[in-house]
């Protein structure tokens, strides 16, 4: 029986290497870190980072506080210089690109205002300095028409347009994190970064991003938003990259993260003794509950109850025993993985 | 670089620390024009040097122009706005030749002002005074043109100093202290050296009879080439540092 062969899929025994082959190419990928690395002094903060973003997708970048997630996203737009290693957004390096900002819009601090300009003069000087995308007109009143329209359009987009005139200093947290957001979108860009977007959000701020972030993706464009809080993204993101103290601990589809960690299934048969010399025929680890429940690890439901099939034993419950995103979340992020 | 120009005036535009600059150079100007017009002797006012004096006092307006630079460029970083500026201009010796553009069209602007304010309200005095103007046409000429290209001069060499030092407390305070203390203590104790320093070239270039160790248009260049490096090295910093 060739299932004899195959090694159990152990917990813990994924990650890196299986990632990689279902990663895209370079060409492909939205953004791609290569063995990207950084040191501050004697501090490695990012260490041989490798991952990739699918397009159309929205990526959690998680892991505690101080692993080393805003410093990578740094190295990606170009304000921070690896120390090692290089990533690539859109098959090339940021500072390569033209009119980078019409490509990737950026949300790193929730403060990076001069308290005493008016949300509308922020957003334009960066229309400024972004450019047209189309040359002709007036060399002064084109550029600053072509300015107006974008900011316009991107304060409608979060809600800010009766504040533009005022001054962020008396704006709330909530009005500064959409104003960061409206300078993130002048440019129309096709990959959206957030660094720890939640922080200090209202539940209802929460929400409207996440129901934003849901749209931008639906478009088919790209988000890479981090978080320390897993539940914070958790309804928000397809795929997670965790990394902890600077290295990558495992990129994944959400829906994986629990399934490849835990893979214990609860079964309720009547021919429950025969079930368990079945199951442990095929490498699987099992325990006998009391009478005829047992608990099977090792394997997904359906490669359990395709088992029993097999050997014509009928299933009274299948149930899959996932722990709480969380709990999976901190025991990777914690010390050595189980 | 016309985009990046136009977003750094606009940035100048929209804030009130210009403002701000603009009405502390305009009161400071106001004061030594009128204390130095009405406090001396007619007789005192008739000579050449002392109507110099009186005549230039808008060339105080560098200090304030360098602070134009300064605050442009060290502002971004005390608020964080240098991290959207750069992540839409990666090219960082761009961003920093349009603050140097943006400031030297503001300082110009401000130089104007003052030296229009100086001779402006100082000739009037002398005139309410019935004091005849000693000063030749060619040294209210190189008044007039040379204290706008001065303090365009100082907001560029701001810049510079900003981002070498790029805290914003101690580039303000690292310009007063030389501008108002080092630099004229090296003037009245080593006068051989003094001559040289930026404020010693600022003095030639806008005639001062008491620093004519230089000419005025060497002055001109040698406050040029102090812009120039300095320019050169914050340029340099900025483009290598990290932006965390």
């Amino acid at each position: 029986m060739s299932a004899l062969t195959k090694p159990p899929n152990r917990p813990g025994h994924h990650s890196l290497v299986e990632s990689e082959q279902t990663l895209p190419d370079s060409q492909t990928a939205v953004v791609r870190a290569e063995h990207l690395s950084k040191r501050f002094g004697d501090l490695c903060a990012v260490d041989d980072l490798t991952f990739s973003l699918k397009p159309g997708t929205v990526t959690g970048f998680l892991g505690p506080n101080g692993a080393g997630k805003t410093t990578t996203l740094r190295m990606l737009l170009h304000l921070v210089e690896p120390s090692a290693g290089r990533v690539l957004v859109f098959g090339t390096r940021y500072q390569d690109l033209e009119r980078p900002a019409a490509q990737v819009g950026a949300v790193l601090e929730a403060a990076d205002f001069h308290p005493g300009r008016s949300g509308r003069d922020h957003l334009f000087s960066l229309a400024l300095a972004l450019g047209r995308d189309t040359q002709g007109g007036h060399w002064f009143r084109g550029r600053e028409r072509a300015a107006a329209d974008r900011v316009d359009s991107v304060l409608d987009l979060v809600e800010l347009r009766s504040a533009g005139r005022r001054r962020v200093g008396s704006y709330s947290l909530g009005m500064r994190q959409r104003l960061g957001l409206a300078a993130a979108l002048l440019g129309d860009p096709a990959l959206l970064i957030l660094d720890e977007p939640a922080n200090g959000l209202d539940p209802e701020g929460v929400r409207w991003l996440r129901d934003f972030l849901r749209g931008f993706a639906a478009d088919g464009k790209t988000v890479l938003v981090s978080s320390h809080v897993l539940a914070e993204v958790a309804q928000t993101v397809d795929d997670v990259i965790i990394i902890n103290k600077g290295r990558l601990v495992t990129i994944s589809p959400l829906a994986g993260l629990t399934a490849r960690r835990t893979g214990t299934v609860r079964v309720r048969a009547s021919g429950a003794h025969r079930l368990q010399a079945k199951l442990e025929t095929e490498g699987l680890l099992v325990t006998l509950l009391d009478g005829d429940e047992l608990l099977v690890e090792g394997a997904p439901s359906a490669r359990v109850g395709e088992i029993a099939y097999q050997a014509g034993i009928p299933l009274a419950e299948l149930v899959p025993e996932s722990s709480s995103l969380e709990d999976v979340f901190l025991e990777m992020t914690s010390g050595e993985p189980s | 670089m016309t985009d990046q120009l136009l977003a750094e005036l606009r940035k100048m535009r929209s804030t009130r620390t210009n403002l701000g600059l603009l009405a502390g150079m305009i009161a400071l100007i106001l004061l030594t024009v009128l204390l130095n017009g009405f406090v001396p002797e007619a007789a005192e006012l008739t000579t050449h040097d002392n109507q110099h004096a009186l005549l230039s006092a808008g060339t105080s307006a560098a200090l304030f122009a360098a602070l134009i630079g300064v605050m442009a460029i060290t502002s971004e970083f005390r608020h964080g706005t240098i991290r959207p500026t750069f992540v839409v201009t990666p090219q960082r010796t761009r961003v920093i030749g349009a603050k140097v553009i943006a400031s030297l069209v503001m300082g110009a602007l401000f130089g104007l002002v003052a030296i229009g304010l100086s001779l402006g309200v100082g000739y009037a005095i002398l005139a309410i005074r019935d004091i005849p103007l000693e000063l030749g046409t060619g040294h209210l000429l190189w008044l007039v043109l040379g204290t706008p290209a001065m303090t365009a001069a100082w907001a560029a060499l701001g810049v510079g100093l900003g981002a070498v030092v790029r805290n914003q407390v101690f580039a303000v305070i690292g310009l007063i202290v030389w501008a108002m203390v080092i630099d004229n203590l090296l003037r009245g104790l080593l006068p051989s050296i003094g001559g040289y320093t930026p404020v010693g070239a600022s003095a030639a270039l806008v005639a001062d009879p008491a620093d004519y160790v230089l000419a005025a248009g060497a002055g001109g260049l040698l406050l040029l080439g102090y812009v120039a490096a300095l320019v050169a090295a914050g340029a340099i910093l900025v483009g290598h540092r990290d932006v965390t």
